[in-house]
């Protein structure tokens, strides 16, 4: 049985994909820099890696606990260092940057010669991808990893699919840590009339996993309830 | 006109670092003009919106994009202009260095569609827009 790798598992959103994947009967390897991807793993019959995938040593060890065989790799791992571009330190850019992109890219080339039947790419882009306020390396590392999949999926196929899921607000930590009124000002511009959940996300991920998503490759999907066509 | 600020995309080549590299340099630059009020234009690759050459990059063309999208809905209100210009075999054009900056008066000599859609710009009140030079990708994907 090929492996599924799914990076940032030990948040909501990752969690919520390796337990999808799981279910479709992929052999999990969940990644994260957080210890606490062990827990989640060892919940789910897993293998869990702790691992910092800015570093070679991080990647190596994913490659290595990934075994012979990858399936699917869903390149989830990020965060956000959210300041007006007047107040971004290039720190904080370059952070980002190297985290939500580059660390997958990096994954993602060193796992080609291990998806030896084929298989299956999925990046976490977003809908700041588009453009966000306070969001300037956010939104150039999701959109990066949008134009990434692109080359890629042309690279590799037709013996790997890589595409893209772009969520727009989504239930996590992240989102519940903000001011009520502000998060109430941002669902209100979703045309779905709420926030997204992880399930939203991680059904769109499991899809594109699958044989449904057989003639699917270099796209992306916008799971945002329709912020991207509202005002 | 002069103090157009133009930052063209050139091919990559030393490993994914360098996609770090390349973005963050020119968030710098970008960002450090239009604090000045000087108007800048990116100039990408219009193959390397669409991924059609090589995979690293295609992710700083498409990540210069989202960060230009950015800093323009940021800078609507200060009246920051910044724009992105996908211009044909600009990847075959570069050297290994990242992203070049020239001055608009460079780019204005060389007389093609590319420096003067560049010099259009450089007098239009237009942000946070891509234009595509050519008809090369017409009925492809929206980048």
């Amino acid at each position: 049985m090929s492996a599924a790798i799914v990076t940032g598992a030990a948040g909501g959103l990752g969690g919520r994909i390796g337990e999808r994947l799981a279910a479709a009967g992929h052999q999990l390897v969940l990644v994260d820099l957080d210890p606490k991807v062990e827990e989640v793993a060892a919940a789910q019959g897993a293998r869990g890696v702790v691992a910092d995938l800015t570093r070679p040593e991080g990647v190596e060890a994913v490659v290595e606990a990934a075994g012979a065989e990858v399936g699917v790799l869903v390149n989830n791992a990020g965060i956000t260092r959210d300041a007006r571009a007047t107040k971004m330190t290039e720190e904080d850019f370059a952070a980002v940057i190297a985290i939500n992109l580059t660390a997958a890219i990096r994954l993602t080339l060193a796992l080609e010669q291990r998806f030896v039947e084929g298989g299956s790419v999925v990046n976490m882009s977003s809908r700041a991808s588009l453009g966000n306020f306070g969001q300037a390396n956010y939104s150039a590392s999701k959109a990066g990893l949008v134009g990434f999949g692109r080359a890629l999926a042309q690279r590799w196929a037709p013996r790997v699919r890589v595409n893209a899921v772009a969520p727009s607000l989504v239930d996590t930590p992240m989102t519940q840590a903000m001011p009520p009124a502000v998060l109430r000002k941002l669902v209100a511009k979703i045309p779905a009339g709420r926030i997204g959940t992880p399930d939203d996300v991680a059904g769109v991920v499991a899809f594109l996993a699958s044989p449904d998503a057989a003639y699917i490759t270099g796209q992306v999907i916008y799971a945002c309830g329709g912020r991207t066509v509202a005002p | 006109m002069s103090d157009l600020l133009v930052l063209r995309q050139e091919p990559l080549g030393d490993g994914p670092g360098s996609v770090t590299l390349a973005l963050t340099g020119a968030f710098a630059r970008a960002r450090d003009a239009l604090e000045a009020r000087r108007p800048v234009v990116v100039v990408v690759a219009a193959g390397d919106l669409l991924g059609q050459g090589d995979p690293l990059d295609a992710a700083v063309a498409t990540g210069l994009l989202g960060m230009v999208r950015t800093l323009a809905i940021e800078g609507a209100k200060p009246g920051w202009r910044i724009n992105v210009v996908a211009a044909p075999g600009v990847a075959e054009a570069g050297g290994r260095e990242g992203l070049g900056v020239a001055s608009v008066d460079e780019a204005a000599d060389e007389e093609d569609p590319v420096a003067l859609t560049i010099a259009m710009l450089a007098e239009s009140e237009l942000t946070g827009q891509l234009l595509q030079v050519g008809g090369a990708n017409l009925g492809k994907l929206p980048a």
